[in-house]
């Protein structure tokens, strides 16, 4: 299985940083969120997780740093969610790290509507901004 | 010979100039505008506590998105692309900020707008989050986001939405939403 790395940036669109790795099983999403297309962009990435799960079965670990997000993309991360929530129901090994900046009491209750929506564990990892 | 400047129309609405007022904007909301002032408003951490700008920064890119996607007045661009016509006002207070944002809305839409806001401001704080997440269960369409991203603007600043809507033509009316982000 190919790998799925994506250099984020910041210009007329705020595109996030994507690694998905298929030997260790590490997937993280960072930087930014709001696309031109935000279901074509995320789409490759659900369908990497729907064939992980399927065919390579290890464990994953899912790593979200996001700092910012719009809406249209909130759904998109409820669909990758959900993929991890399925693989789990069926035994998979999924752990969830979302770090965020502890000021931002916004993003804090996102990753709880996250869990009460999927039913999945988030570790919420507070970092402070220097 | 210099012209007294009641002499002239300049177009100009003079209450723009007002010390409180930060920033206005009227014309197509392409992502170049939305990523300009969005970054514009970033740069204002320096002035702000850091909390209050960014809620600023996600509301604004919100309500921006709206206009781009929903106003019913839209231009046509030289990639041939439609992007919605809407205006921009943001003031700054000592305690807050406040975020104007309107555009033209086709008048068969406006009720189900105005209910819309009604319902979102009378909801409290956990039922407003279990409403965005009924919504985002909801299959992707533009419609639907433009719900959610409302009651996300309700959300992120912690105040009611300040709705108002004013007659253009038979077709058309100018929708305005105004949120207050204390600092």
């Amino acid at each position: 299985m190919e790998n799925i790395i994506i250099q984020g940036s910041h210009k007329d669109y705020f595109i996030p940083s994507v690694n998905f790795n298929a030997q260790n099983g590490m997937c993280e999403i960072a930087g930014e969120s709001f696309l031109e297309d935000t279901v074509e962009f995320y789409k490759p990435l659900i369908k990497w997780l729907e064939e992980y799960t399927t065919a390579v079965k290890k464990p994953i670990a899912f790593i979200i740093k996001l700092t910012y997000f719009n809406t249209s993309t909130s759904r998109s991360i409820l669909d990758l969610l959900n993929v991890l929530k399925d693989y789990e129901d069926n035994g998979g090994e999924v752990v969830i790290n979302w770090h965020y900046d502890e000021n931002d009491i916004d993003m804090e209750e996102d990753i709880e509507d996250y869990m009460i929506d999927t039913g999945l564990d988030i570790n919420l990892i507070p970092f402070s901004q220097q | 010979m210099m012209k007294m400047s009641d002499e002239r129309n300049t177009g100009f609405d003079t209450r723009m100039f007002e010390e409180e007022v930060k920033l206005t904007y009227k014309g197509p909301i392409d992502e170049r505008i939305l990523s300009s002032i969005g970054d514009y408003i970033s740069t204002m951490e320096k002035f702000a506590d850091a909390t209050s700008v960014k809620k600023l920064f996600k509301i604004f890119l919100e309500l921006a998105q709206n206009i781009s996607f929903y106003s019913a007045v839209k231009v046509k661009m030289n990639d041939n692309r439609e992007i919605g016509m809407g205006t921009l006002v943001l003031k700054e207070f000592d305690d807050s900020f406040f975020l104007l944002t309107g555009n033209p809305v086709m008048n068969d839409n406006i009720i189900s707008i105005l209910e819309k806001s009604e319902y979102i401001n009378s909801l409290d704080r956990e039922s407003l989050r279990q409403y965005k997440r009924d919504e985002r269960r909801r299959p992707q369409g533009e419609k639907g986001n433009a719900h959610i991203g409302l009651i996300t603007v309700a959300l992120t600043a912690s105040n009611p939405l300040d709705v108002e809507v004013s007659p253009i033509d038979d077709d058309k009316s100018f929708f305005s939403i105004g949120v207050k982000i204390d600092k």
